[in-house]
This record gives C-alpha cells, sequence and structure tokens, in this order.
C-alpha cells in the first residue's frame, strides 16, 4: 500500500512539473520569434507544434508507460496469490467476539467461517449448482 | 470402482475426471489436462523459426539457424519436463492424511503428502486470478496455536484449474469423507453422553467439532 502511495505521489509531482516546463517553453517560443529570426534561425515547424509536442509527449508518457505499465502492474503485484491466507480470512474475522444467542431475535452479523459458508453453498443447497 | 466424467476448465479445454472409490474410507481422483496440441506446437516452432530466419537475414551468420533449431528442441524438452502437467490425482485416506500428485507429461511425478491431523478442512474458496475471479479448491491446515485457527492454504489442481461443476463433485466426496473420519476419531469421546439430553448431545458434538 505505501508504495503505491509512493508512486502515485511521484507520478503527479513529475506530470506537473514537466507541465510547467513545457508552458514555460512553448510561451517563450512564440514570444522571442522575431528575436530568434534576427540571430538567424528561421527555419522552425510551425508555432502550433509548440503546444502540440509537448501535450503529444505528455499523453504518450502518460498513458502507455505510467497508466497500462506501473499502475495496472502494481494492481497486479499486490493481489494476494491463491495460496494466500488473506483470501481466507483476516485479523478482524479470527478476532470477532461471539456474540450470545438470542431466542426469535435476528443473527447479530458477524464474519461466517469458509467452512459453514461452502456446507450452506455446496452441499445443503444442491439444485443451485446443477452442471450446465 | 471407477468412475469418469468430462468437465471443462477456466479456459475452456477439456478435463477428464476419473473417481476411484476404493472403500468408504479412501478415495483416488485424477483430473487430467488438456494435452498439447499440434497447433500449438506448430505454431510456436513457427515463429522462433521465422523470428531467427528474420535475425539471420540482418547478421548473415548461419549460426543463428542451427543456435533456433537446438533453442527449440531443448525448449520442448524442458517444457515437457518442468511445465507441462499432464494428470493430477488427489488421494485422501480417512485416517492417514491427504497425498496429491503432479504427473509431468515426460513421465516426472511430483508428490506432496499432508498428513490428517494437519488438515482443518477442504474448502472451495474465490479468489482473483489474472483478470478472472475463480473458484477453486484448497486445503485449510490447523494453527498450531489456536484450535479453530488456519495457519496455512494448500491449492488444489494449479495446473488443470477446473470449473466449479468439477469442484463440487470433488468437494462433496472429500466432504463425506472428513466428516466420516471426524465421527470416528471422536467415538469414543462421544459414546459415555449417549445418556445426555438431546440439547447437550449436540453441543458436545459442536465442541468435539
Amino acid at each position: 500500500m505505501s508504495i503505491f502511495s509512493c508512486m502515485s505521489l511521484w507520478v503527479s509531482l513529475s506530470r506537473n512539473c514537466l507541465f510547467l516546463s513545457f508552458a514555460l517553453f512553448s510561451s517563450g517560443l512564440c514570444c522571442f520569434s522575431l528575436w530568434l529570426n534576427s540571430l538567424g534561425l528561421s527555419c522552425w515547424p510551425q508555432k502550433y507544434r509548440a503546444v502540440v509536442l509537448p501535450v503529444y509527449l505528455l499523453t504518450t508518457i502518460v498513458i502507455m508507460l505510467l497508466l497500462y505499465v506501473l499502475l495496472f502492474g502494481i494492481n497486479m503485484m499486490s493481489t494476494s496469490p491463491l495460496n494466500s491466507i488473506h483470501a481466507i480470512t483476516d485479523n478482524y474475522a479470527r478476532n470477532q467476539q461471539q456474540k450470545k444467542y438470542q431466542e426469535e431475535a435476528t443473527s447479530a452479523l458477524r464474519d461466517i467461517p469458509i467452512s459453514e459458508v461452502n456446507q450452506a453453498f455446496f452441499r445443503e443447497a444442491k439444485e443451485l449448482y446443477t452442471k450446465n | 470402482m471407477e468412475d469418469e466424467q468430462s468437465f471443462s476448465d477456466i479456459c475452456g479445454g477439456r478435463l477428464a475426471l476419473q473417481r476411484r472409490f476404493y472403500s468408504p474410507s479412501c478415495l483416488e481422483f485424477c483430473l487430467s489436462c488438456p494435452r498439447i496440441t499440434l497447433r500449438s506446437l506448430t505454431a510456436v516452432t513457427c515463429t522462433v523459426w521465422l523470428a531467427a530466419y528474420g535475425l539471420f537475414t540482418l547478421c548473415e551468420n548461419t549460426m543463428i539457424l542451427s543456435a533456433a533449431i537446438f533453442i527449440t528442441l531443448l525448449g520442448l524438452l524442458g517444457y515437457l519436463h518442468f511445465v507441462k502437467i499432464d494428470h493430477e490425482t488427489l488421494l485422501i485416506i480417512d485416517s492417514l492424511g491427504i497425498q496429491m500428485t503432479s504427473s509431468y507429461a515426460s513421465g516426472k511425478e511430483s508428490t506432496t503428502f499432508i498428513e490428517m491431523g494437519q488438515v482443518n478442512d477442504v474448502v472451495i474458496n474465490e479468489a482473483i486470478y489474472m483478470q478472472k475471479v475463480i473458484y477453486y479448491l484448497c486445503i485449510l491446515l490447523k494453527d498450531p496455536v489456536e484450535p479453530h485457527g488456519i495457519s496455512q492454504v494448500v491449492p488444489l489442481f494449479q495446473s488443470a484449474k477446473p470449473r466449479l461443476d468439477c469442484l463440487i463433485e470433488v468437494y462433496r466426496s472429500c466432504q463425506d469423507i472428513l466428516a466420516h473420519q471426524k465421527a470416528t476419531s471422536t467415538s469414543p469421546e462421544g459414546g459415555d453422553k449417549i445418556i445426555s439430553a438431546s440439547n447437550r448431545r449436540s453441543h458436545s458434538g459442536m465442541g468435539a467439532y
């Protein structure tokens, strides 16, 4: 969990820095075209490119690298494997207090152990899970 | 007594479940995985050789082609010996324990045995696997510290990955044997409580469980 929060913080910070730097660069380029012309560097691409290229770059980096690779990768890495105890129970369910049984009252809310759930689903209610 | 049924795994491939009923306290399940098909073998070989030929046209070195042939052969042998599982067997003996055997396509067998004293229960659990949610059968092992706690989870039939209908068959038979085992293991303690009222008997039964 902590590595995920660090990654998301780093992602947002780096994205903001990149945005700021490219915004400054593109605005500066638009202002100084006359000055650059006088220096002799006249063959530049259209000014529209100065605005659009940073957006293209940012979209590619953010979506391809950060979203598809890092975010989905972190999600898959932090899924518990099939042999983990976290798929069965957790600290809350283990340490919950046993509430007293009261006649004619709705049973209290609790985490039912997986053995009981399985007995109820797969042994007693046979007609629900027929082969299809 | 032998019984064979056909099921499918989570990807849609065909599985065959063979059930051997030796006695009320001993049962064996053999689940055979879908075999390696000629189509997949041809596809992999063609991609490797086409990639090698592409490299060869770039580098003009004929060793690449021979290396590709060796890689394909060794890769296939390694895959059959270390990765591809032909069938998985689950043998439950009431008083002894549970044995899982995986037989690889090359004939290698790998066996795991869990004694009955360590087994808490056999359940069907759902979990996230890659991009799906699948049902799988697993053995819950007892916690040495806490009597009804669970210390470890051992998933079964990991290579075959059958669907829920197959799992329910295996689950019901396993539960019959485990219930039979619990009944026979607790009968010396329950024998002297037969005279008590039905309420007390049910409570003592739950306590023993």
